[in-house]
């Protein structure tokens, strides 16, 4: 048991945990904050991660072609970069639930959650087909920034990259941003009052459907603030690469507590969390028996032990109970 | 020759409410009627019978066999079956097949006689649809027989779920406000009906109701609960001069003639 | 002889001609199948039906194997997803669960077979391996045993769930079984992760038919008994709990059916037929491995039961018979159609086909296919195209 090496590690680990928590909590907000006003899960949202992902690519990409990627102050790159992914995914989203949600509102629980996995599969296939005619290639690769890549030494053993501080301040800054719309504003107060009950919300005069829409919106750009910054983290993305992110982060809302914001908050940097430690330290302590796409089951081993034994999640449901 | 049923000291807490606090219930035959106002627990009540959930003190037993702990279809096949408040039917299976779902916990066969259709499937499922048409008979529902469920006119429904119930062969059957929403000639056919089924099958019913006439006809006895407390039980004519009783329905002393004339 | 008995027959002798003469042609095999789905719907007396059928599937569709082979294959393939399509059928269109994960026992069948009836075997335990091929047959037992109980190991835990989350359970489990089936090829190596397990044994085939069709029949026949299976299911006490539990589990249960017992028997039926598959699959195949197993393989199952009709068995063999032609055929052949325009320099309002991206092949795009079906099915026709009475009934309603 090399505990030097297990310790030394440890920051390491620990700052990877917290950026993969921070977009797990990201995404994850997009599929609590629908799950909160419509009691259903937006299979599709891991897509819609991904859309803004490409999004950005494409944005910068074009940027790059016409020289201006260099050209730029880089926060100004990003910022803009982020809008586009924001925009893309969030009217993504308002489409989706009006062309494929809507028409099941009324209809036996199944049925929308089906057309959702069947949103998802096209969004897949649809990313796939405009790239593959656009660009002869759906495997893209994040143009890099130079400054973003430097790294800091923190101390003699740890380093984090510039990259890393960016997608952490850019993730706690829209974190908040979600936290001041939904707590201090009229319309997030109208969301959460549609959340609680929506018979009740529209005899007081709101419109209920325009909510739905903006809560779709808020969460899709949510995800698509994520997809970018997880294109800037990583690097490499492909159509199908939202999947997995997406089954993670909805493990993550539900370990906060689905329908609960700040639940999707905690849960995500808690799974990220527990996912890196697992990644790094399952392969160490079992000598590579386990490798590293067991981090994987482990995900998954969680959401199930969650959904059966404490399906309330850490922070509790505020879902009201089907009759 | 152990009691019928036999509840004693039921108390049910939901968080910081005591739904049924102490409540003693016991009947071998005839028909009981359960009263009392919104809320006093009377559901709560039928729910710990069923089994849906435990009561947190007391006992419930049937035939000398402890219920606690026991799943819902484990005390259906025992012998006490239920219907629901609000029409709980399989609304697109036909009336049949509502009837033939009741008899479930009466089926003794197998996968492999499903399998295989080997005589004793072919001999129990004849024998099934037999009973059906003959409970349909009874309820007077054998010209629905093949109609949807989601189909037929409210009164039937309820009569359709009553067939469903006997199809348990209960010993006991537990009816939670059958006649709600029924016409007075409905109800009335319905409470001849029961007093068929308690002659005939030699059953024992628990009624819940709010309908006062009913009661009065066609009870044995009444047992009337407020907040969770048994406040009177007895003969019709008795519960319904007790002074406890009215003050509970009413809240005040005063306008009593009034009610009494309605009920 | 009425008017729609000459159809029937005409459409069959015809479609036959035209595959005879035309091999090769995708549109002809359609044209085959049409009639076949033309004879089943039409209202002809049973003899005709039965016996036109049975012509077609015993006589006609070897011959054109004959000719084809890849046709055969498409029926073959057509045919292990028709019984896939009917275990899920138990599953979510007659107790209502939505399992996700339903490859898992697909994967589960193949495995068991793959890994005794192969050398691998002999990695793990030493030697004598790799079985003789007429184990094969005692496998197919094997296979729906061993699936059956995963089916109870999987529905244990997720008993008390409901709707959304069952489904994101199962999915979950499907995908540990995918990942499983990745990795477990250390620290003992039973799945040879990646890499895959091969040659797997084929048993010695009968009369010396060429294994194709060989596997058809075998196909035929399997599919056959589980439709049969089915019927008997559907119709029994056993059907009727299920569907009882699909409507309201409160009354059922009231009523005295007793849940657990209900769903975990759905599940492990389900999963049962999937396992003998798998079976198959593994010996018509002699190489698997985890890429055939994945979330992908489990949605297409899901369509083809969400597109005949959830609950209702015509439905499923119906929608296994879309899918996988779509798949396997059409889109294939538009791929191949595109390449054959490419090369022959054709062009579109004036732009060539030959300057497309290679990157763009139409037979990759199954996810599509899936996505579409499933969300105009939902949106159009919940209740599928060769509904079950009662699905018909609960849906029927929401059409506008």
């Amino acid at each position: 048991m090399d505990y030097p090496l297990l310790l030394g590690i440890f920051p390491q680990v620990f700052l990877d945990g917290i950026i993969l928590g921070f977009m797990y909590a990201l995404i994850a907000l997009g599929y609590t904050m629908v799950y909160g006003v419509l009691e259903f899960i937006n299979f599709a949202h891991s897509e819609i991660f991904i859309v803004g992902a490409f999004v950005g690519v494409e944005f910068l990409l074009g940027l790059k072609s016409v020289g201006l990627l260099d050209g730029l102050p880089w926060p100004l790159v990003l910022f803009l970069t982020l809008v586009a992914g924001m925009a893309a995914s969030g009217l993504l989203a308002v489409t989706v639930e009006r062309v494929a949600y809507r028409p099941l509102r009324n209809a036996p629980r199944l049925i929308p959650l089906i057309s959702a996995i069947g949103i998802s599969f096209f969004l897949q296939d649809l990313i796939r087909l405009f790239e593959s005619l656009w660009r002869n290639a759906f495997n893209l690769v994040y143009p890099t920034i130079d400054v973003l890549n430097l790294r800091f030494e923190l101390t003699e053993t740890i380093d984090v990259s510039v990259k890393s501080l960016v997608v952490i301040v850019a993730a706690l800054l829209m974190l908040w941003a979600l936290h001041v719309i939904v707590n201090r504003t009229t319309i997030g107060t109208a969301i959460r009052a549609v959340a609680e009950d929506q018979a009740a919300a529209s005899l007081m005069g709101i419109n209920v459907n325009r909510i739905i829409s903006l809560t779709f919106l808020i969460g899709g750009a949510m995800g698509g603030a994520a997809g970018v910054l997880f294109g800037v983290q990583y690097g490499l993305i492909n159509p199908y690469t939202g999947f997995i992110p997406g089954l993670k982060a909805f493990t993550a809302a539900v370990l906060g507590g689905i329908g609960n914001i700040p639940g999707a908050m905690l849960g995500g940097l808690v799974l990220g969390l527990l996912e890196a430690f697992a990644a790094s330290y399952l392969s160490l302590l079992t000598g590579g028996a386990f490798g590293a796409e067991y981090k994987d089951i482990f995900a998954f081993s969680v959401l199930i032990v969650i959904l059966i034994f404490r399906p309330k999640g850490l922070l509790g449901e505020i879902v009201r109970e089907r009759a | 020759m152990a009691a019928l049923f036999d509840a004693r000291g039921v108390t049910k807490r939901f968080g910081g409410l005591t739904a049924l606090q102490a409540v003693d219930f016991a009947l071998e035959s005839g028909i009981a009627s359960i009263i009392g106002p919104n809320g006093a627990g009377k559901t709560t009540l039928f729910n710990i019978f069923t089994g849906l959930y435990p009561a947190d003190e007391g006992s419930v037993t049937f035939r000398g066999r402890a219920l606690f702990g026991l799943r819902p279809d484990q005390i259906t096949a025992l012998g006490i079956c239920r219907t629901f408040q609000n029409i709980r039917l399989f609304a697109n299976m036909t009336v049949i097949e509502n009837v033939l779902v009741g008899m479930n916990s009466r089926i003794a066969l197998g996968l492999w006689d499903v399998l295989s259709h080997g005589p004793r499937f072919a001999r129990t499922e004849a024998d099934l649809s037999t009973r059906a048409v003959a409970l349909l008979d009874r309820v007077g529902l054998q010209a629905n027989a093949n109609d949807v469920a989601r189909n037929l006119p409210y009164g039937d429904q309820r009569r359709l779920e009553l067939a469903r119930a006997l199809a348990s062969e209960p010993a006991l059957l537990l009816l939670d406000e059958p006649t709600a929403g029924m016409t007075r000639t409905e109800a009335g056919a319905l409470m001849r009906l029961l007093r068929e089924l308690v002659v005939d099958l030699g059953l024992a019913i628990i009624l819940i109701e709010h309908n006062m006439r009913v009661v009065m006809e066609v009870s044995d006895r009444v047992t009337v609960l407020d907040h969770g407390e048994k406040i009177a039980e007895g003969p019709p004519r008795e519960v319904q001069s007790d002074a406890r009783v009215i003050e509970a329905y009413l809240g005040t002393r005063g306008s009593a003639p009034q009610r009494a004339r309605r009920a | 002889m009425s008017l729609s008995s000459v159809l029937a027959l005409a459409a069959v002798a015809l479609s036959s001609l035209a595959v005879a003469t035309a091999p090769r042609s995708v549109l002809a095999f359609l044209a085959f199948q049409g009639a076949l789905l033309f004879v089943y719907l039409a209202w002809i007396p049973t003899w005709l039906r039965v016996g036109l059928l049975g012509v077609a599937l015993l006589l006609l569709m070897p011959l054109i194997g004959a000719f084809n082979g890849y046709c055969l294959e498409v029926a073959t393939q057509v045919g292990i997803f028709a019984a896939l399509a009917l275990g899920l059928n138990i599953v979510v269109g007659l107790a209502g669960l939505l399992d996700l994960g339903y490859v898992a026992f697909f994967a589960v069948g193949a495995y068991s077979w793959a890994i005794f009836g192969s050398p691998h075997a002999n990695v793990i335990f030493g030697g004598g391996f790799p079985l003789a091929g007429a184990w094969f047959y005692a496998f197919l037992f094997v296979g729906l045993f061993v699936a059956a109980i995963t089916g109870i190991l999987l529905g244990l835990p997720v008993l008390r769930l409901h709707g959304d989350y069952l489904a994101i359970v199962t999915l979950g489990f499907g995908e540990v079984i995918r990942v499983l089936a990745n990795n477990l090829d250390k620290p003992i190596n039973l799945t040879n992760g990646p890499k895959g397990i091969t040659p797997i044994s084929r048993p010695p085939a009968p009369l010396g038919l060429p294994y194709g069709e060989y596997f058809y029949f075998l196909v035929l026949l399997i599919v056959v008994v589980v439709v049969l299976v089915n019927r008997r299911l559907e119709d029994s006490h056993i059907g009727r709990a299920w569907e009882a539990i699909r409507e309201d589990e409160l009354a059922a249960r009231a009523m005295g059916v007793p849940l657990v017992r209900m769903k975990l028997l759905a599940f492990a039926c389900g999963a049962s037929f999937a396992g003998i598959m798998g079976v198959l699959f593994s010996a018509k195949q002699v190489f698997i491995n985890p890429e055939s197993f994945t979330f992908l393989e489990s949605i297409g199952v899901l369509a083809m039961v969400i597109l005949g009709g959830m609950g209702s068995i015509p439905g499923a063999v119906l929608g296994a018979t879309v899918v996988t032609v779509l798949n396997l055929q059409v889109l294939k052949g538009l791929s191949l159609w595109l390449n054959e325009l490419k090369n022959a320099g054709v062009t579109v309002l004036g732009y060539s086909l030959a300057d497309l991206p290679t990157q763009f092949e139409p037979a990759k795009y199954e996810r599509m296919i899936f996505g579409v079906i499933l969300v105009l099915m939902m949106i159009f026709r919940p209740q599928g195209i060769l509904p079950a009475r009662r699905r018909q009934r609960e849906l029927a309603h929401l059409e506008r």
